[in-house]
């Protein structure tokens, strides 16, 4: 850095000196005397610091368009051929490159450009030698006093002495009065228009001339907001004495008498005219920036940019201004959006995607801004023509800006559209509301609005991929289309989450919500209901598998297939993984296991132990007994059964449950087991599936319970040779009667038999044991946790509809219920028969008690030895009662059959009916020797005929 | 100094005087020099211009520009 500055001052010190020494040399002949040091050291001083100020070019750096300016004025000049000889040596200038080329070709053109437009200026001056000194001056710092108000009289001091200084030749302390070069840049600027201005008019009488440099003039202030008449005058004055000079230079226009004519017509018609277009065309810039400009202002009551009617400007103009505004109002509407969601940022939820709509919005706009400040910057430039004749109006006309407008108008529409559309929306629903509007053909229009969906989907697209690789929610302003509610480590699974359907955007489909719901959701299940750490890997390998898309705002609106592939690789490994935690660590498929073996009764050891073990107990009243003791006898039949060799922590979780009950319940009715899942498997076996076991497990209690009680009777009642030496004791009427009441009992309980053991035969077999293999298949295949919730659903749902337990087959389990009923009350009646006739027995025996030993002994002797001694009043009532007894009982065995069998066959009769499940197994057993079906016909033809 | 480099940037200043030389900008080979290394040091062209055109405006008009030697 030293070292350049250095250079660059050894360079000015040079440049100035060869500058100075030029201009002595040319001027030789000239009295002034040569150049003293002060002189020197002065002028360096002053040319340190013009170099030192913050002069900057007003136009863009563009070497090409420059050349071609310049080459274009050299052409209006009339000096085509050096036009010509220009753009050769500028595209070889331009050629050059390499070591030793000059780099910066644009500044250099720029400079000669500028130099070569000052030196013109000057020649011109020359041309009116009378007021060179003046209009050097005036050159040098009159048009900038237009713009500084301020400094009105200092300045037009610092004129005079310039004037003098400049006649003189010299350099003086005068320079010190020149105001900010900035101000020089701009009168040179201005100036050259005045020039133009000047050449247009040169063949115009002074009088119109000065008419419409009024007019002139008057933009000019108007344009930089600053003057007043007093410098209008005055420049009007310069500029005149200008003009006089250019009749020199212009005379050699050819004398076309058509073309005159024209120009006269068009400045009659810019007399006539009030509003000038460069007027109109800077109030359209003005107007489409949001701010009104001198006559277009915006109305609040039309809604929209106007031009007053009392301007007086031809129609199509008027029209066309109207249209241009257009673009200022759809500006208003979008730049207000922006104002006001960030006005209420803070204060309210605007949301990220709502705030990256709004930067997205800005960026648009400020590119908008870049093209409006190069049309302003522009609009005062010439047109550049080839032939010098004809008329040269200022760069930018209303036409010229219709057609600059063209793109960003319809860009600005677009967002219009937008910002109208999204007002009411934020999040996901907004980003779906926009790419339903980039659904267009054109594509610039698709362009665009990619380029914005980019911008508003970007958060949208992080939180997607934090969720599914980190399973964090970060959406403080509810945008994402995945909801979290606060629920129990229980039912995280089920209803933590959910998709928010309105914040899903359209872009996203259904099935791939569905699985970026469900990755997050297992890693937030691995997290709080596991306990789980190894998902941090796994989801590191979901993110090397997927590939680079995995960075923070690596994902973006477009790359549907990208994030398609992110979350299937994600979903793939954490569901694995999840499963692999729930298989190994929780031991899934052991504890479905153990509920199937100890709910489902399938450990028939065990069950058999239990019943026997709880049976006395659970026949006394339920408000009776503890449960506590029920415990007890819980563990002593595992301790007795096999099922002590299960795991500690299974049997652990094994409990007595005693169900809310109601006075006049038996034990039987209010016990149950019960199995403690415990988190995370409680997430499968939630509380309403446990209902519906513990339904499942108080049906085959049920079942066992009348099972065992069948057992009982048969126990009781089988014949054996004790009854029968009884039975041949008993006087003829009374032993017929026994003989075919018992009979009748026999037959009833064979009957009931048959349908119990069938009923069990079906249960265990073709409804658990088929069902549990569906579920150990099922769970092979399992992918993710979904699905094992769905096999197990699918397992508990068929065996409780095949169980008939469901909905659909109330009717039918109400009859079963009522069959199993009418058992127990058989086995009641049995009871008491049996006991009757065991009474009997043991009656007829206590009237022989000193044989009972005897008899015991030696029973087939003492029954047929003394038939005789059963004769007698006692005997006689004994019959009697007996006779009673056995007739009731028959009669109570009777209702009970009758009753059994319509039941039975009603539902017997239901069973085809049931069309969803499969009961057709079920009917063939009971019904094997079709005797059932037999029976129904000829009551169906009795109900019939 | 690489001869190619040398050859490159006498083309180059050779170019830039002709073609100050059709803008009549009135500089000679060595002001132009001293300019163009001006800017390739990164001043502002502007400033550089507006300095030019200052210490001109001190001396009398400029000489009539020189002959342009013809372009090779």
């Amino acid at each position: 850095m030293e070292d350049d500055d250095q250079r660059v001052v050894d360079l000015v010190k040079e440049l100035v000196h060869r500058l100075l020494y030029t201009s002595q040399q040319s001027n030789q002949q000239n009295p002034n005397p040569s150049y003293t040091q002060q002189e020197y050291n002065q002028a360096l001083k002053y040319a340190l610091r013009i170099l030192s100020s913050r002069m900057t070019p007003s136009i863009s750096a563009d070497d090409d368009a420059m050349a071609e300016s310049i080459k274009r004025r050299l052409a209006t000049a009339g000096k085509s051929s050096e036009a010509l000889t220009f753009a050769d040596l500028y595209s070889k200038f331009s050629h050059k490159s390499g070591p030793g080329s000059v780099k910066n070709k644009w500044a250099v053109i720029y400079l000669l450009k500028t130099i070569s437009e000052d030196r013109k200026v000057r020649q011109n001056q020359f041309a009116n030698r009378i007021s060179n000194g003046f209009l050097d001056s005036a050159l040098a710092g009159g048009l900038p006093t237009l713009f500084d108000n301020d400094e009105l009289n200092g300045s037009s001091g610092g004129f005079g002495k310039l004037s003098k200084n400049s006649s003189v030749g010299g350099l003086n302390d005068g320079v010190d009065d020149l105001r900010g070069s900035s101000g020089n840049v701009r009168s040179i600027r201005g100036l050259s228009n005045l020039d133009k201005s000047v050449k247009n008019r040169g063949e115009r009488n002074s009088g119109a001339y000065s008419d419409s440099f009024s007019g002139l003039s008057e933009n000019m202030k108007s344009w930089k907001g600053l003057g007043d008449n007093a410098r209008g005058l005055r420049a009007r004055e310069n500029v005149e004495k200008l003009y006089k000079g250019g009749i020199l230079t212009m005379s050699k226009d050819p004398e076309n008498i058509r073309d005159m004519a024209y120009r006269e017509f068009a400045d009659l018609i810019k007399e006539e005219n009030e509003v000038m277009e460069v007027v109109l065309v800077r109030d359209v810039l003005y107007a489409c920036q949001g701010i009104d400009g001198k006559f277009v202002k915006f109305d609040e009551k039309v809604d929209g940019y106007v031009l007053p009617e009392l301007i007086k400007v031809p129609k199509p103009t008027r029209i066309m201004v109207q249209k241009l505004c257009e673009l200022g109002w759809l500006f208003r509407k979008v730049k207000g959006y922006i104002t006001e969601s960030m006005d209420r940022f803070p204060a309210e939820d605007v949301g990220t995607v709502g705030q990256a709509f709004c930067a997205a919005l800005q960026d648009e706009l400020s590119e908008y801004y870049k093209l409006l400040a190069v049309l302003e910057a522009q609009a005062m430039n010439p047109i550049p023509l080839v032939s010098e004749n004809a008329i040269s109006g200022n760069y930018l006309s209303l036409r010229r800006l219709s057609v600059w407008y063209s793109e960003p108008m319809v860009k600005m529409r677009l967002m219009a559209v937008l910002v109208d559309s999204c007002k009411v929306l934020k999040g996901g629903a907004m980003a779906g509301a926009i790419h339903m509007h980039a659904q267009h053909g054109d594509p610039l229009v698709n362009d665009f609005m990619k380029r914005l969906l980019r911008r508003v989907c970007s958060p949208l697209f992080e939180m997607v991929r934090s969720w599914v690789l980190e399973g964090e929610l970060e959406d403080i302003f509810a945008e994402f289309f995945v909801l979290s509610q606060p629920v129990k480590a229980e039912s995280l699974w089920r209803e933590g989450y959910r998709l928010h359907s309105s914040m899903l955007p359209s872009f996203i489909s259904q099935s791939l919500a569905q699985r970026i719901l469900r990755t997050g959701k297992s890693i937030n299940f691995l997290r709080v209901c596991c306990d789980d750490r190894g998902w941090a890997d796994a989801a590191t390998k979901a993110a090397a598998a997927a590939g680079t898309s995995t960075r923070r705002g690596g994902l973006g609106y477009g790359e549907t297939d990208a994030l398609e592939s992110l979350v299937t690789e994600a979903a793939k490994i954490i569901d694995k993984h999840l499963l692999d935690v729930m298989y190994n660590q929780y031991k899934f498929k052991e504890h479905c296991l153990a509920i199937k073996r100890y709910l489902l009764l399938g450990q028939g050891d065990f069950v058999q132990y239990l019943m026997d073990i709880v049976g006395p107990e659970l026949s006394e009243p339920a408000n009776t007994i503890s449960s506590f003791k029920l415990a007890g006898l819980l563990e002593s039949a595992i301790r007795s059964s096999n099922a002590q060799y299960d795991d500690p922590d299974i049997l652990d979780r094994l409990r007595v449950k005693m169900m809310p009950h109601n006075t006049g319940d038996r034990g039987w009715d209010v016990f149950s087991l019960e199995y403690d899942a415990r988190v995370p498997l409680n997430t499968v076996f939630t509380e309403s599936v446990m209902s519906r076991y513990l339904k499942i497990f108080n049906f085959l209690w049920k079942l066992r319970r009348v099972e065992h009680a069948l057992i009982g009777v048969w126990k009781t009642m089988k014949p054996n040779c004790v009854t029968s030496r009884f039975f041949t004791k008993l006087p003829q009427a009374v032993k017929l009667q026994l003989i075919l009441t018992s009979r009748k009992c026999q037959v009833l309980w064979d009957e009931m038999n048959h349908f119990v053991s069938n009923l069990q035969y079906y249960i265990m077999f073709e409804v658990l044991e088929v069902s549990w293999s569906n579920l150990s298949k099922e769970l092979e295949v399992a992918r993710d946790l979904d699905d094992l919730l769905g096999a197990h659903e699918k397992y508990l749902y068929s065996i409780v509809e095949k169980s008939l337990l469901g909905e659909r087959s109330q009717n039918l389990n109400k009859a079963l219920f009522k069959l199993l009923d009418l058992i127990l009350r058989f086995r009641s009646h049995a009871d008491r028969l049996y006991e009757g006739i065991y009474e009997l027995q043991s009656r007829t025996s206590d009237s022989y008690p000193s044989r009972d030993k005897s008899r015991l002994q030696r029973p087939s002797s003492n029954k047929s030895s003394e038939p005789g001694s059963w004769l007698g009043e006692g005997r006689k009532d004994l019959t009697k009662r007996a006779g009673e007894f056995l007739r009731n009982m028959g009669q109570d065995i009777d209702t009970i059959a009758k009753e059994y069998s319509s039941v039975f066959e009603g539902f017997i009769s239901q069973l085809p009916i049931q069309q969803h499940i499969d009961l057709k197994f079920l009917m063939f057993r009971l019904d094997f020797t079709e005797f059932y079906g037999q029976l129904r016909p000829t009551t169906g033809g009795k109900l019939l005929f | 100094m690489d001869p190619e480099a040398a050859r490159t940037a006498r083309d180059s200043l050779e170019l830039a005087f002709h073609m100050s030389n059709i803008l009549e900008t009135g500089l000679d080979r060595h002001t132009l020099s001293i300019l163009i290394a001006l800017c390739e040091i990164g001043l502002n062209p502007e400033s550089l211009a507006a300095m030019v055109k200052e210490l001109r405006r001190e001396s009398r008009p400029p000489p009539p520009p020189e002959t342009v030697a013809p372009l090779p």
